[in-house]
């Protein structure tokens, strides 16, 4: 074998390589493509009003900041179904300081602050308690909600005030570029975060630790990984980003409700399946969960742009879901 | 330089679970740069033996010398046995499976700058000089590009090994690493072993079939029921003498 044959070999390893590495992302692409097209034929005059984009840019980057931070855990091995108790945690520690202080950057801070504690308690529960992660955050996703509606008692708490002070205009203020409405700040933000998320899992140390503490923990314990250090700040990352995904979500309205994130659950959960990223542990995709959190968050208004009642939403992400799942099976597959 | 011809050595080593002694009194040693082959059925104590030597668990009684200092039993750990070069190699436990190559080789020991951000090329390039030396030969396994899901089970012992070797591990020491392999596999294990010795490194083969350990080891140590039972050299008897050996002190206890 020459010299010449060996570098043929590798260079269309190569090719391969770069095909399958990214076959997941062009399948998730052709998904959103093909369902943006179906809407867009459907209501073609929805579609073309920069309206609908304002709107969807205004709520898509809640989601798509929840499943930026489940990915990672995810990806670690773990799960959490606590982030949309924390969510609104952390929004009635920010409305709270808000109402009393009058001071946005300090309410924003508590918010911040509230959210890595409570995110950390659920990485002491799974580190030191050792309860699996899927139970212990069951608990606290209860009982998180318990403690903000005991205190509200199920009011909401009206944000109107925070309205062209510097957090609101720095997290959903409306850009003035593209669309005639402005492009909505969090929407910018979304992708600053998941720039920073792609880079963190996929080029930092941090990032590695995750991988290899979900693919093989014993073996990641033998070379040295501190893995009950990863899982703790896996929580973590999933309590700030989720404190932060809330406040958006109360900015946006200017009101905070008690009973925030629910819907959020099994959507920020759906966008990361839809993406790509496998239950399984050892592997994530930003990329796709940033696009699976677009797809599932346009589905909404497509339906009901198109003319279909409400109920076929549903129907929509079930399906959504379901294909999703069968190309990642047929990729793996044939990666075997 | 040193002190000792020994590299390791384990002297009057006691160990029980429950009512279970599992090891009574066992004398054990490895010299540098030397390949020893522990050989005995299921349940004669190899696997306590090598956890004990590992920092796993301690032992009720006896010593420890690695390269002729004696180890504070009490405060010996699995870290520590580690920071002294000592490795161990699992099949199952040694690798991340869906992870490339580079990641697995750098596992725990990731090159990053300060900020902890990965030097991805530098490690891909260091797995690649590692591999071809280790004795991958095939163009199609590269650090970046091969998933360890998609090798052999010999090769991921291979790349155990070398990983152990590129981090300095003085003893390597194999955990039946050929159960389950086909001859062609086994061979490529017996190759990598190979590597260690010529790299002046020692290393303890672990296995109940003394046709796997014999084409590779140096010496052969027998254990029995929680005794050291045999003891021979190569160079001293044939491997028809040892297989007789081998029935007789299992056939008596």
């Amino acid at each position: 074998m020459g010299e010449e044959f060996a570098m043929k070999i590798i260079f269309i390893n190569k090719i391969l390589y770069q095909f399958r590495k990214y076959k997941l992302q062009i399948s998730i692409s052709g998904i959103a493509f093909l369902l943006l097209t179906g809407f867009f034929i459907g209501n073609p005059n929805l579609f073309l009003s920069s309206y609908t984009y304002a709107a969807l840019m205004s709520v898509i980057p809640i989601t798509i900041i929840l499943a930026l931070s489940l990915t990672f855990v995810i990806a670690c091995g773990e799960i959490d179904l606590s982030f949309p108790s924390i969510m609104s945690f952390s929004s009635w520690v920010f409305s709270s300081i808000w109402k009393i202080t009058g001071n946005d950057i300090l309410a924003f801070l508590g918010c911040l602050v509230s959210g890595i504690l409570v995110g950390a308690l659920n990485g002491l529960l799974i580190v030191k308690a050792r309860i699996p992660s899927f139970l212990a955050t069951i608990g606290t996703m209860f009982f998180w909600r318990g403690v903000v509606m005991v205190i509200t008692e199920g009011w909401t708490i009206s944000l109107a005030g925070t309205k062209g002070k510097i957090i609101h205009t720095l997290l959903v203020g409306r850009i003035p570029i593209i669309i005639k409405e402005g492009v909505p700040a969090q929407m910018v933000w979304a992708i600053v975060l998941a720039i920073i998320c792609y880079f963190l899992l996929n080029r930092h140390k941090y990032g590695a630790h995750i991988l290899v503490t979900g693919d093989n923990i014993e073996a990641a314990k033998v070379m040295g990984v501190n893995t009950d250090k990863i899982k703790f700040l896996v929580f973590i990352h999933m309590g700030l980003f989720s404190s932060l995904a809330g406040i958006i979500s109360s900015l946006e309205i200017l009101t905070y409700w008690p009973t925030m994130g629910e819907i959020h659950l099994l959507l920020a959960i759906a966008s990361v399946v839809v993406g790509g990223t496998p239950f399984t542990g050892g592997s994530g995709s930003i990329f796709g969960s940033f696009i699976g959190a677009c797809i599932l968050g346009t589905i909404e208004t497509g339906i009901l742009g198109i003319g279909l009642t409400g109920f076929w939403v549903r129907l929509l992400y079930g399906f959504i879901i379901i294909v999703s799942l069968i190309f990642q099976v047929i990729i793996r597959g044939i990666k075997k | 330089m040193s002190k000792t011809e020994y590299l390791v050595e384990m002297k009057n080593i006691w160990k029980s679970f429950g009512d279970v002694i599992a090891l009574k009194g066992v004398d054990f040693y490895v010299k540098f740069n030397e390949v020893v082959g522990l050989v005995g059925d299921n349940g004669a104590g190899k696997s306590t033996l090598i956890k004990i030597l590992t920092g796993v668990y301690p032992p009720d009684k006896g010593e420890i010398y690695i390269n002729g200092e004696k180890i504070d039993i009490k405060r010996y750990s699995v870290k520590k046995a580690r920071e002294m070069g000592i490795e161990t190699v699992y099949q199952e436990r040694a690798l991340a499976e869906q992870q490339a190559l580079w990641r697995n080789i750098f596992m725990g020991r990731e090159m990053t700058n300060r900020f902890g951000s990965l030097k991805i090329k530098e490690m891909k390039q260091e797995t690649n000089k590692l591999l071809r030396w280790i004795g991958f030969t095939s163009p199609a396994i590269s650090s970046e590009l091969t998933i360890v899901r998609n090798l052999s089970g010999g090769e991921k012992q291979g790349v155990a090994i070398a990983r152990a070797l590129y981090f300095k591990a003085n003893l390597i020491i194999l955990d039946e690493p050929t159960i389950g392999l086909s001859l062609t596999e086994t061979e490529k294990v017996l190759n990598f072993v190979k590597k260690i010795k010529e790299e002046g490194k020692s290393c303890i083969f672990i296995s109940h079939n003394i046709y796997h350990v014999y084409p590779i080891a140096d010496r052969f140590v027998i254990l029995d029921k929680g005794k050291n039972v045999g003891e021979y050299y190569k160079k001293d008897v044939t491997l028809e003498r040892i297989v007789e050996e081998l029935r007789r002190v299992t056939m008596v206890g």
